[in-house]
């Protein structure tokens, strides 16, 4: 781009936009880099400032960029790398530690279908279970079938990711022990509000984060095929850690209130518009 | 922008801006005509100029900063090349029949207009119906009245804690839902993004459908694909306007279940003035995907200001005790379908957040930051 030749010469000059429609042109490609997610440097300031001086609209946008985009990129608490990478694995890998963010202690498995046995599909398993999850599996009754339910979709960036889940009904909270004492302080009502002083939460054992309203979450797993034999050997495979689970029946189901099915036809879907960046 | 010569602009709502411009301004004339380079020519001063300039008007309108963008698409306008060869003693003809092509956004001169941007529908009422209407409600405007008056004498000022967490919506009925209006790009022919907001099968409010980037063609849209869900502005009896007053609280917190991608989070602060009635604080809801419901809590420090779409120069932190509503968007390109569950969307106290705006200003040469 020309240096010198369309800086503005006067108060006039800036005021009417100068050359406007090769500032737009800069401009729009400020624009392109700002949807990519490519910051400009210090040399494409120089390049704008030669070419259109310090008061015009390309300068102004380049550091409002400057300025915003730092902002924006680490504002995610969930890290993802800046391209997401195009290897079903990989992705399932980053989508079921994301997934398990939501309880620190969870292990993320990854298992081949190959070291079960009568398994038809080969591929591999990526599953995600904590101590906790463990833990309300072993003290599940064995009459109450649980079901894998799925795929669900997760976005990671542009990349979509089927998971299952492995679901017991919800069961309500326990009631709260009542007091037995008379003399107990806590009969006394608030000056306040005059409420009680409400039922003594400690002493029940506090529920874990997944224990939900809609279903208690056992565990999280994304497979290559996401076929109903892969989900199978999962299961079996489930089963070392969680003894429990053998004598528990577990059924595959299609609907699920969790959250919205992904059909095959749905898999055609997503490609078939081409994104405009 | 480069709008020529005054040609009609966009058919759209915005095209009032071809008005009454004060400046006539030609940077230089010149008699002699050069056949050989093509001319343009300027309504203002008639002449052929030495520079390539446009209506004055128009260029005025590049100064400003609020620009009348509708968020995630711009207005343009398409205009096609011909070739055109300077007569110079019929400048008019030229002028009217070569275009050239440019890429604007639809601004506003002087003035909103409108405060729904010109996207509202203008419906005509007869008077009797108006009246009709009106009397049917009379009744229940009546007892509002009553209750306010009652609050007013009787009630104490609401007493915030530490940590108290207030919800303002939950949506778990069809009746809570009454209080969202679901937009997106398909209602005014910018795109064709379908969204709904129903009841899930567990009972809390569904915000899905499927965001398409595809770009409809009709020269005057850039980039498509949003969808948003708002709430409705409060009122008192008798629908007077009136605004959420959040001033005891310092955080946003809202309990949601989505699929992985992020959404927006935007609050109208809508003023009286018409430069306040696009006033939005912003701020992005990040969502970790997953059978697991998450709570975000988001200080007010955090959001920013933007306007139409357009984050502006100049930033405040929200004025807590003049919100008007709360919407989610979602509109990150990505061309699939999306689903955000949403249980509530609450206030929180918390005394030690003591920061009252994330976003440091600098000093920039004078007239460049907008308003």
């Amino acid at each position: 781009m020309p240096k010198g030749k369309m800086i503005p010469r006067n108060v006039f000059q800036v005021e009417f936009m100068h050359y406007p429609k090769h500032q737009q042109c800069a401009i729009d490609c400020l624009d392109q880099m700002e949807l990519n997610g490519v910051m400009p440097d210090s040399e494409s300031e120089e390049i704008l400032m030669n070419t259109f001086g310090m008061y015009s609209h390309p300068v102004r946008k380049h550091r409002r960029m400057l300025y915003w985009m730092p902002k924006f990129k680490h504002a995610s608490p969930w890290r993802l790398p800046e391209s997401v990478p195009n290897n079903a694995f990989e992705l399932a890998k980053l989508a079921v530690t994301r997934m398990c963010t939501v309880d620190p202690s969870s292990v993320i498995s990854l298992f081949e279908t190959k070291d079960v046995e009568d398994a038809i599909e080969d591929t591999w398993i990526v599953s995600g279970q904590s101590p906790t999850q463990q833990e309300l599996l072993q003290n599940h009754p064995p009459e109450e079938p649980i079901k894998v339910e799925g795929p669900f979709r997760i976005f990671l960036r542009d990349q979509c990711v089927g998971y299952f889940i492995l679901r017991a009904e919800a069961k309500p909270q326990p009631p709260p022990v009542k007091r037995e004492y008379i003399d107990d302080v806590g009969s006394i009502k608030l000056w306040f509000t005059g409420d009680l002083e409400p039922d003594d939460m400690a002493l029940i054992k506090p529920t874990s984060v997944h224990e939900q309203e809609d279903g208690i979450i056992l565990a999280i797993c994304a497979t290559g095929t996401s076929g109903r034999d892969s989900l199978l050997s999962w299961i079996r495979l489930l089963v070392n850690t969680n003894p429990n689970l053998a004598n528990v029946p577990v059924l595959f189901t299609q609907a699920s209130p969790v959250g919205d099915v992904m059909t095959t036809g749905q898999h055609d879907e997503t490609t078939s518009v081409k994104t405009v960046p | 922008m480069f709008h020529f010569r005054g040609v009609q602009l966009l058919g759209g709502p915005q095209s009032g801006f071809v008005l009454a411009q004060p400046f006539f301004l030609c940077f230089s004339r010149t008699s002699s005509v050069r056949v050989l380079q093509p001319k343009n020519l300027c309504s203002t001063c008639k002449y052929s100029c030495r520079y390539i300039h446009f209506g004055t008007s128009q260029r005025k309108i590049q100064v400003l900063d609020r620009v009348g963008v509708t968020p995630y698409s711009q207005r343009s306008v398409i205009s096609y090349n011909k070739d055109h060869e300077l007569l110079p003693h019929h400048p008019w003809n030229k002028a009217v029949t070569s275009r050239s092509i440019s890429v604007a956004a639809a601004q506003n001169l002087f003035w909103e207009k409108d405060p729904k941007g010109g996207y509202g529908h203008k419906k005509k009422h007869s008077q009797k119906e108006l009246i009709r209407d009106g009397l049917k409600e009379l009744r229940t405007e009546l007892i509002k009245w009553k209750d306010e008056v009652r609050e007013k004498f009787e009630d104490d000022p609401i007493m915030v804690r530490p940590g108290d967490m207030d919800k303002i919506w939950i949506l778990n009925s069809e009746e809570s839902l009454e209080q969202w209006v679901v937009t997106s790009d398909k209602d005014h022919n910018e795109g064709f993004s379908s969204a709904s907001l129903t009841l899930s099968p567990t009972g809390h409010g569904l915000f899905s459908g499927r965001i398409n980037t595809q770009v409809p063609k009709d020269g005057r849209v850039k980039r498509a694909g949003y969808c948003n869900i708002r709430t409705i502005r409060p009122r008192k009896s008798f629908k007077r306007e009136t605004y959420l007053d959040w001033s005891l609280y310092t955080h946003l917190e809202l309990r949601v279940r989505g699929d992985g991608r992020s959404y927006i989070i935007n609050i109208s602060t809508a003023g009286y003035f018409d430069i306040m009635w696009n006033d939005i604080y912003t701020y992005a809801l990040y969502t970790r995907g997953g059978p697991h419901w998450q709570v975000t809590r988001i200080p007010f420090s955090k959001f920013f200001l933007n306007s139409k779409g357009r984050v502006q120069d100049k930033q405040v932190s929200i004025p807590r005790d003049h919100v008007v509503s709360v919407g989610i968007s979602a509109g990150d390109r990505i061309n699939a379908p999306f689903r955000l569950e949403v249980d509530y969307i609450g206030v929180y106290w918390d005394p030690s957040h003591l920061e009252t705006f994330a976003y440091e200003m600098y000093k920039v040469p004078k007239f460049t930051a907008g308003h």
